[in-house]
């Protein structure tokens, strides 16, 4: 019996191994085989309901390069398959999570899970593998902090970047005064440390500046003092829960300042359905990307997303996360899995993305610039910094 | 702001009475089941994000007005209630009356669990994204007072019907059955009242309650799988600051609540909210250990 087997065995794998050689070298095996990408999303607690614009952008992707064939590994199309966690919106569990995609489940490619803290906290696991990935939803000067060399961030909006152009914005749009609300959250309590010196420094006087905690409720006694002080600007640091709650009780209250800056939420396709969209209309937020012409993919990108999932892309985090991928793909597509070469192209090269060229420098994006949108008739156009606006600043009329 | 403004303000009132109503209403869910059984019901909040999803899907769906759609929402909670506590908790209940510890954490953890139940399902379902529409979103003025028609929606409603409970409690055999087994269960039960029908009701009046201030809280905020958890902190503050069990100093406790958050933020800061909050809720623990306005013959 044994001898029998042994026999058909050999025969089979002499066969197995005269086709190989016929047919292809070895990575013919390979080609078959897809391409295995890893990635945690904050799928449940509280975090969950921000990050579903970023796993979307993902989605579309995959289904968008496996209908194209396969993602092009080296010269090789191979199909995508993803392999997914959910880190229960906790970094340390993104922390073990990505350590089992490399070690365990042995992914070939990683991406970026949500969201700054995630992000900065899976760098030294990057690191201590020699992982490269290609970051995305962060955003914090603490960045710069990170070791460059396996984690790059396509984002220009960095809060003192942010704090100089804003106010360069509002020097531009005539505004003498402005008030700050800042809800005590990492990014924006960031910008407003490096906003308030700006505008004092421009001459823009600070007619109030107040924070405020992320679980606040109601803000009418805030509200009513800003009423009281009418300034040319509202400069609502705000998360997306608060930006809800600021524009409907700013319009409760009529707050009439014509340059209303929301720093995040109005990039999202949900703001205008929980506000209404006259009062969405001529909210300027925090985004550097918007469909242009010159932005080869950018208009594909909103209308394949839109077609998918019923609604427009976020402005900021779907445009960073399809960014991300753009970059990993044409690193990949150049060297393989071979993971120094992807090392050394996304360092080095130069890359087309839906928000134009993209190079690195150490971590950070050296081209982009920080950017600023605002909503008009429906749509999100950037109106800051001029070399990239596809519109014009427009005063806020009423909500 | 200048003391005077703030304590005149009509504005700062209408957002206290607001802020209090929708509170009052969730704790009372929360206080009528822990009251008639001693189970604190830690997934309350996922009740009222459940209320908000059905108002949600029948207003963005069907485009049914959310006021219509809260009595059935409000029946429908009800009836999940009616059901987890034919279903699930009446065994409990019989199984260790004479150790009401055991029973107290056994259902705790249950409550727990159908929380994570819940939300991660609606998660699921409905996906983490966040939700909410437009509806009476018109702004009214009285004086110097600017109010959202679905502010003013929500304050008559949950008002409504806290008044509602009370007068039924109050007045109605049935509210005094209930009563009397929130205030001395062996008592109750030996002079004849069923014991029994008097916890389903309340545990349908609960859950009923909780599913009609999601429908309320809708309309005001927007809202997802995982917002329904510092509903059931606000509830359980508002007992606590009540009473445990005592139904109609819940009530007033929860004014209370929206009164410090409204008034103390405009007097100080915002960034003092929790700080005013908990300090509250931490003073009076010390000071009125079985409630703000325990009568010292209800329980000892």
């Amino acid at each position: 019996m044994k001898s029998v087997t042994s026999h058909r065995r050999s025969i089979m794998s002499g066969i197995a191994a005269l086709t190989l050689m016929a047919s292809a070298p070895a990575i013919f095996a390979q080609a078959d085989k897809p391409i295995r990408i890893g990635y945690s999303m904050a799928r449940t607690g509280i975090l969950a309901s921000a990050t579903t614009s970023q796993s979307n952008a993902y989605e579309l992707w995959r289904e968008q390069v496996n209908a194209r064939g396969g993602m092009d590994v080296g010269g090789q199309k191979r199909k995508v398959e993803f392999v997914t966690y959910d880190d229960q919106s906790k970094p340390e569990q993104a922390v073990r999570i990505y350590e089992k995609l490399i070690t365990d489940d042995k992914v070939d490619l990683l991406l970026a899970p949500w969201g700054t803290p995630f992000q900065i906290a899976i760098a030294p696991v990057l690191e201590k593998f020699k992982f490269p990935m290609v970051g995305n939803t962060a955003a914090s000067v603490a960045l710069r902090q990170v070791k460059p060399g396996y984690i790059w961030f396509p984002t220009s909006a960095i809060p003192d970047r942010i704090g100089a152009e804003l106010t360069a914005l509002l020097k531009a749009s005539n505004v003498k005064s402005a008030v700050l609300l800042s809800n005590v959250l990492p990014f924006t309590k960031e910008i407003k440390n490096f906003l308030e010196p700006e505008l004092k420094k421009a001459g823009i006087e600070v007619k109030l500046s107040t924070e405020y905690p992320p679980d606040i409720k109601d803000m009418t006694s805030i509200l009513t003092q800003v009423k009281q002080l009418n300034p040319d600007a509202v400069l609502a640091l705000a998360y997306p829960g608060d930006s809800v709650l600021y524009a409907k009780q700013a319009k409760e209250l009529g707050i009439t300042s014509p340059l209303q800056f929301i720093a995040v939420g109005p990039s999202d396709a949900f703001f205008a359905k929980a506000v209404g969209a006259a009062s969405a209309e001529n909210v300027i937020t925090i985004a550097h990307w918007s469909p242009r012409p010159e932005w080869k993919g950018s208009q594909a990108f909103y209308d394949d997303y839109v077609k998918k999932f019923g609604e427009a892309p976020d402005y900021l985090n779907s445009a960073l996360a399809w960014m991300s991928l753009e970059i990993l793909e044409t690193a990949v597509a150049k060297s393989g899995v071979d993971k120094a070469k992807i090392r050394e192209v996304i360092s080095k090269d130069t890359f087309d993305t839906i928000n134009g060229k993209v190079r690195f420098d150490g971590v950070q994006n050296a081209i982009t610039p920080t950017a600023f949108v605002q909503t008009q008739k429906g749509k999100l156009q950037i109106i800051w910094p001029k070399s990239i606006a596809s519109g014009q600043y427009e005063p806020k009329k009423g909500w | 702001m200048p003391v005077l403004d703030v304590l005149t303000s009509g504005q700062l009132l209408f957002a206290a009475l607001v802020t209090g109503s929708v509170y009052a209403l969730v704790a009372l869910g929360l206080n009528l089941v822990y009251g008639t059984m001693r189970m604190l019901n830690v997934a309350h909040g996922d009740l009222v994000m459940l209320g908000a999803y059905a108002a949600y899907w029948a207003f963005s769906i069907a485009g049914i007005s959310p006021l219509v759609a809260a009595p059935v929402v409000a029946c429908l909670g009800a009836l999940l209630g009616y059901a987890l506590y034919k279903g699930l908790f009446r065994h409990l209940l019989a199984v260790a009356p004479a150790d009401a510890g055991r029973m107290e954490s056994n259902s705790l953890l249950l409550f727990f669990g159908l929380s994570i139940i819940l939300q991660n399902a609606a998660a699921m379902l409905f996906t983490p994204n966040n939700r909410a529409y437009q509806y009476l979103d018109e702004v009214w003025r009285v004086g110097n007072v600017a109010m959202t028609g679905n502010r003013i929606a929500a304050l008559l409603v949950a008002g409504a019907t806290c008044i509602g409970v009370a007068l039924f409690l109050g007045r109605s055999t049935a509210g005094l059955a209930m009563r009397s087994v929130i205030e001395r269960r062996e008592a109750a039960y030996i002079v004849g009242v069923d014991v029994d029908r008097v916890q389903w009701s309340s545990f349908a009046l609960g859950f009923g309650s909780a599913a009609l201030a999601g429908v309320l809280m809708s309309m005001l905020e927007q809202f997802s799988p995982f917002s329904g958890f510092p509903f059931t902190i606000a509830g359980f503050i508002v007992i606590i600051l009540g009473g445990l069990g005592n139904v109609m100093a819940g009530l007033v406790a929860a004014l209370l609540l929206g009164v410090i958050e409204t008034y103390g933020v405009a007097l100080t800061s915002a960034n003092l909210r929790s700080v005013l909050l908990y300090g509250c809720f931490v003073g009076a623990l010390l000071l009125f250990p079985n409630g703000l306005l325990a009568r010292r013959s209800t329980r000892s």
